[in-house]
């Protein structure tokens, strides 16, 4: 008995050498070839090359560490992930930029989602519409267009004021360019079409028949009352978008006052909450029906993925523009570019270090932000009970429920958390790369292969991963502008911006064919 | 040969009495232009032949539209549906044979033939270049691999290093037919006669495959590769096999899109295009290969008259359709219908118990 | 009363009928035994009774509250505890948080330490290490412990001997009997000799369906029912 445990002790072992063998050289290998990669830059290139990787990296980063929590706890992969981070840019450029209209929307939208709170209320409503499913079920459409029309005419009835993307007066690419020349007005606003009373009490009814509505599809009615928490928070919601209505223009005159930095600060915060927002209603109502069918969970995000960027065509347009940097990254002139670490503090746009130049806000804070963010996960993962149960999750799903944790409630969580992060890095990204629909598709691809490469399910693996696809990305456009003397070719070879993905493709490919569970990522799931 | 020809008639009238359906269908298809003409256009049958201006001539090119979706979507199926192989690269065999049989028409100057024989390498090179990580990776890993190489296609298709070519982000135009019964333009009525032709043939081929020992071990992978691999089967060769007949389908189907297209955008090489063909296999019923003829047909309709009604918010709905059909229609149109049939039949619950699937 | 009730459960997994009728009263305070043989469906039992595979008909009780339709969670915390077959061990947790991750209050784990580290002296010495590095017998003992840290009045324990050295089925033994004076337990063992000295009652399982129980004394007598369904013992 003991000599077997011994002998299985020992092959697990040497099992475990045999394993990362292969590991240790591949990133050996890997390092090797970075580094020869840089040696063959010139000296004052090479620290802007991977100072520029590294902020490419931590936008990756940012989709990357989303896609891995949610992978790893969940088996979802989300394929709508891109387009969350896509979403956060443009909220975030709304919010920055066209302040006054983001405040218009919310309003209504409040209103909408308020009676969505007290869903036990519904649902026990709902148990009481028919006796069949079926009864249930052909009331519930009845009751869907019902709401759906309430809610439409209702929002009609509301101030909004929407630029037109197909006018370029008043498309958001004219108002980028305002606000880079500092000229932007306040758009002028409507007031209510019709009894202002009226619009709001019927977006609250058109948001309880669609709720009920929602309910009346379940298959089973659980039994829960409506907990005073819970009507509190909904009466909470309404009272917010009347005091947002009444106080709109001293609002949007405050917002309006403050400096570009300040504003792009508040984009931050409040696309990472929209982030969560709406990571969290994907989650509770088209990924959770689906948890017993992952295939189909994989081909709905790509579905809600497609849906998000209709959305931003229709509301934002389809041209591409540009999002003002903040003050406090843009400044020129006397004292500038900064010098050294000190640089980056001293309100310049560029900075010059070890003989390179870059940009603060590229190469300065998005590397910051990224790095703050790996920090803050890994304490949340590792400090926190809350990290705790999904590390454990992340393992055994069913366990952790059967210790009495709600797991679907952890699991809704994990995905608000990680598309805020997606939204988080939109934000970030779009002052350096600007706004288009297809920014959500690329990203998502360099996140996707950073993810293969470090390991599906490692955190750590994600931000490894993540850090060599952007520098391999850099170095390639790098040596695209230097060149590459390569024997029996009389030109240098110039690898062109085409080959930048396909490089990242052929690591992946390589990585895989020799850990299939990527560098991090453990080997049996 | 006296004793040979009874048991060919013979065998010949089994093969009829069993394709009954499918004849029918043909039979249908060949009619519907003449039928149209008559009906709709007020115009004789003459009309069809002479590529009258009219419903029937651009319903016809409707349908050539259909049958191409449907040649596509019946080879994701044999991947994805049949295989159970998660790939998200599909896009870039239908791609590979649009652009390829474009550039190679356009810039190139080969002979169609020779065309085709280039074509079909190609379909199997780029079949070993999906399957090389077989062997190492599967399940979302595959998927990922598969997605990455797509989308480089994606990008170099696009670049403007090859926009002599392949025209860049607008796209290949200005492919010239190069026979008379591939001409779109000027002889719709013979190309929608090949384009059945080729749809038909290659629906018999496939449901002889999924019939076929073969085909009994790519859906055993599908459910179980353990179990197959248990069972003694090398399932490599037979998932290479799935990706390489499904790489020439596709293949096909790219070429007759690039011949009735005016123009080849890239957006058929985008994961777009590959959702496209997970959605009308889901329309119709993931691994039923009538369901991929189904679905194409009920796509392009809806995609059709949705434009018609919406304009540009029509793209919104068919995502919305595709999120509604994941929900609540998991098994498509052929599939719920084939599950109900068996309900009736055997009182089983047993799909409904799969829909419903297990609380957690 | 009966603490745990099962009446006529039947239960699916996928597509296949594994609980074909289970009927079974755990009394309060006792050690219930399941016994029967392998794929007998004594494992579904004890993970329908928790929630974690649904039941397609049938109902089940704990103290006198409806839990069939319940999720897992809920029914955990009306004071179940699971100690499943593989032990289930959080690998990349310590063996500190493997126990503190059951708290269902705060402090539950403070108020337990005691008690838990009485119970298994190993588990202190080992508190730091992950949960990976446990052998076999320590990663049960820490699989029992998890089980106490919130205060359970029922814990459902599958198979503690399996694959344990003779002298660690005995400390484990000496474990759930102390234990015991705290909760009821409902004990599904292979090992019928461990079964018989633990249990005050049993349960037999055959083909997914409760064939016979009663009290364990009178089982240890009947051999020829032994034999029949528990094979050789």
């Amino acid at each position: 008995m003991s000599s077997r445990a011994t002998d299985a002790k020992a092959g697990r072992l040497s099992e475990v050498i045999r394993e990362n063998r292969t590991r240790v050289t591949v990133l050996a290998v890997l390092l090797f070839l970075f580094l020869a990669a840089f040696g063959g830059l010139d000296r004052e290139d090479w620290f802007s090359t991977i100072m520029q990787g590294l902020s490419v990296g931590a936008i990756t980063f940012l989709v990357a560490s989303g896609l891995s929590l949610i992978f790893g706890l969940m088996d979802v992969l989300n394929l709508a992930h891109g387009e969350i981070f896509m979403l956060g840019a443009y909220v975030g450029w709304t919010i920055y930029t066209r302040f006054d209209t983001a405040l218009d929307i919310v309003i209504p939208l409040l209103l909408l989602a308020a009676p969505f709170l007290l869903m036990p209320l519904w649902r026990m409503l709902a148990s009481r519409l028919g006796a069949t499913p079926g009864v249930r079920r052909a009331i519930g459409w009845g009751l869907l267009l019902g709401g759906g029309l309430v809610t439409w005419l209702s929002v009609t009835r509301f101030p909004l004021v929407i630029w037109d993307p197909g006018d370029f007066a008043s498309s958001p690419g004219s108002f980028s360019t305002q606000i880079d020349l500092n000229v932007l007005e306040p758009l002028v606003a409507d007031s209510f079409s019709g009894a202002a009373a009226l619009a709001i009490i019927g977006l609250i009814l058109g948001g309880s028949i669609l709720a009920l509505a929602m309910s009346s599809f379940q298959r089973t009615a659980t039994e829960a009352a409506v907990g005073t928490r819970r009507m509190v928070t909904a009466a909470g919601l309404v009272a917010l978008a009347i005091i947002l209505h009444l106080s709109k223009s001293s609002i949007n005159e405050w917002v309006f006052g403050l400096s570009t930095s300040w504003r792009f600060f508040l984009a931050m915060a409040i696309a990472v909450v929209i982030g969560a927002a709406v990571g969290a209603f994907i989650e509770v109502l088209l990924i959770r029906p689906l948890y017993d069918r992952p295939i189909y969970q994989l081909m709905l995000t790509l579905g809600v993925g497609f849906i998000l960027i209709e959305v931003v065509r229709e509301v934002w347009g389809r041209p591409e523009f540009t999002m003002a940097r903040p003050a406090l990254f843009n400044g020129t002139g006397e004292g500038c570019p900064g010098q050294g670490i000190g640089g980056f503090f001293s309100g310049c746009s560029t900075v010059e270090m070890f003989g390179a130049r870059l940009r603060v806000y590229n190469e300065g804070f998005i590397v910051l932000v990224g790095i703050l963010v790996l920090v803050g996960v890994t304490l949340l993962l590792k400090r926190t009970r809350i990290g705790m149960i999904i590390r454990a999750g992340v393992q055994d799903p069913d366990m952790v429920e059967a210790l009495g944790i709600n797991v679907r409630r952890v699991f809704t969580l994990v995905f608000a958390l990680g598309s805020s992060l997606a939204a988080l890095g939109g934000v970030l990204a779009a002052p350096s790369i600007g706004l288009s629909t297809g920014m959500g598709a690329l990203f998502l691809l360099s996140a996707l292969i950073a993810l293969a490469i470090g390991g599906l399910t490692s955190f750590t693996g994600a931000a490894a991963g993540a850090v060599l696809v952007g520098l391999l990305q850099q170095l390639i456009i790098r040596f695209g502008q230097q060149g590459i003397d390569l024997p029996f070719l009389a030109e240098p070879f110039k690898p062109t911006p085409t080959l930048v993905p396909a490089a990242s493709v052929l690591l992946m490919v390589i990585v895989l064919l020799l850990l299939p569970a990527g560098l991090f990522g453990r080997s049996e799931r | 040969m006296t004793s040979a020809n009874p048991s060919v008639a013979a065998g010949f009238r089994s093969w009829l009495q069993r394709r009954r359906g499918l004849l029918l269908l043909a039979a249908a298809l060949v009619l519907f232009p003449f039928v149209i003409s008559i009906l709709i256009d007020g115009q004789g049958i003459g009309a069809v032949f002479s590529n009258d201006q009219g419903n029937a001539r651009f319903l016809q090119g409707l349908a050539i539209e259909i049958f191409i979706l449907a040649l596509y979507a019946i080879s994701y199926d044999l991947v994805l549906g049949i295989t159970g192989l998660l790939s998200f690269g599909h896009a870039m065999f239908f791609a590979v044979g649009a652009y390829g049989f474009g550039i190679l028409l356009k810039s190139f100057d080969i002979a169609w033939p020779v065309v085709v024989l280039i074509l079909l390498v190609a379909a199997l090179v780029q079949a070993v270049l999906f399957a090389i990580v077989l062997p190492r990776v599967k399940g979302i890993t595959f998927a990922l691999v598969t997605l990455g190489l797509a989308s480089v296609f994606w990008i170099v298709i696009q670049s403007s290093d090859l926009s002599d070519w392949a025209g860049a982000e607008i796209g290949l135009q200005g492919v010239q037919p190069p026979v008379w019964f591939l001409d779109t333009t000027n002889e719709r009525f013979a190309f929608y006669l090949v384009t059945i032709a080729i749809l038909i043939g290659v629906f018999i081929v496939y449901t002889r495959i999924v019939d076929s020992p073969a085909g009994k071990v790519m859906v055993a992978i599908r459910e179980n590769e353990d179990r197959a691999l248990m069972l003694g089967y090398n399932t490599f060769w037979f998932k290479l096999l799935a990706l390489t007949v499904a790489s020439i389908t596709a293949v096909l189907a790219g070429s007759l899109h690039a011949l009735h297209q005016p123009i080849v955008t890239p957006n058929v090489a985008g994961l777009g295009f590959t959702v496209t063909a997970l959605l009308m296999i889901l329309i119709g019923g993931v691994g039923t290969i009538s369901g991929a003829l189904v679905g194409a047909a009920v796509f392009r309709l809806l995609q059709f008259y949705l434009d018609k009604w919406f304009g540009g918010a029509s793209d919104l709905l068919i995502g919305l359709a595709y999120v509604a059909i994941v929900l609540y229609l998991p098994f498509g149109i052929v599939g719920t219908w084939r599950a109900k049939a068996v309900q009736r039949q055997k009182g089983l619950d047993f799909v409904g118990s799969l829909v419903s699937g297990r609380k957690r | 009363m009966s603490l745990l009730e099962m009446r006529d459960v039947h239960t699916f997994i996928g597509q296949f009928h594994i609980l074909e009728g289970i009927t079974l009263e755990v009394p309060e305070g006792a050690i219930v035994a399941l016994l029967g043989r392998n794929g007998a469906g004594k494992t579904t039992t004890l993970k329908t009774a928790m929630g974690l595979t649904p039941l397609r008909s049938g109902t089940i009780t704990f103290d006198g509250v409806d839990i069939s339709e319940r999720r897992s969670f809920d029914i955990a915390s009306m004071g179940l505890g699971y100690v499943p077959e593989n032990r289930a061990i959080f690998a990349d947790l310590s063996v500190e948080e493997n126990l503190r991750i059951a708290e269902r209050q705060k402090g539950d784990f403070a108020r337990k330490e005691e008690f838990i580290f009485d119970l298994f002296p190993d588990l202190k010495r080992l508190i730091r290490l992950p949960g990976t590095n446990l052998s076999g017998g320590q990663q049960q003992m820490l699989a029992v412990a998890r089980a106490l840290v919130a205060d359970n009045r029922l814990l459902l324990i599958d198979e503690p001997s399996e694959g344990l050295a003779p002298v660690i089925i005995e400390h484990m033994m000496e474990a759930i009997r102390q234990l015991s004076d705290r909760s009821t337990v409902l004990l599904v063992e292979q090992n019928f000799i461990v079964a018989s000295r633990l249990a005050h009652h049993y349960v037999i399982v055959e083909e997914g369906r409760t064939v016979q129980a009663g009290a364990m004394a009178d089982l240890v007598n009947d051999e020829e029912t032994i034999k029949k369904y528990l094979g050789a013992a």
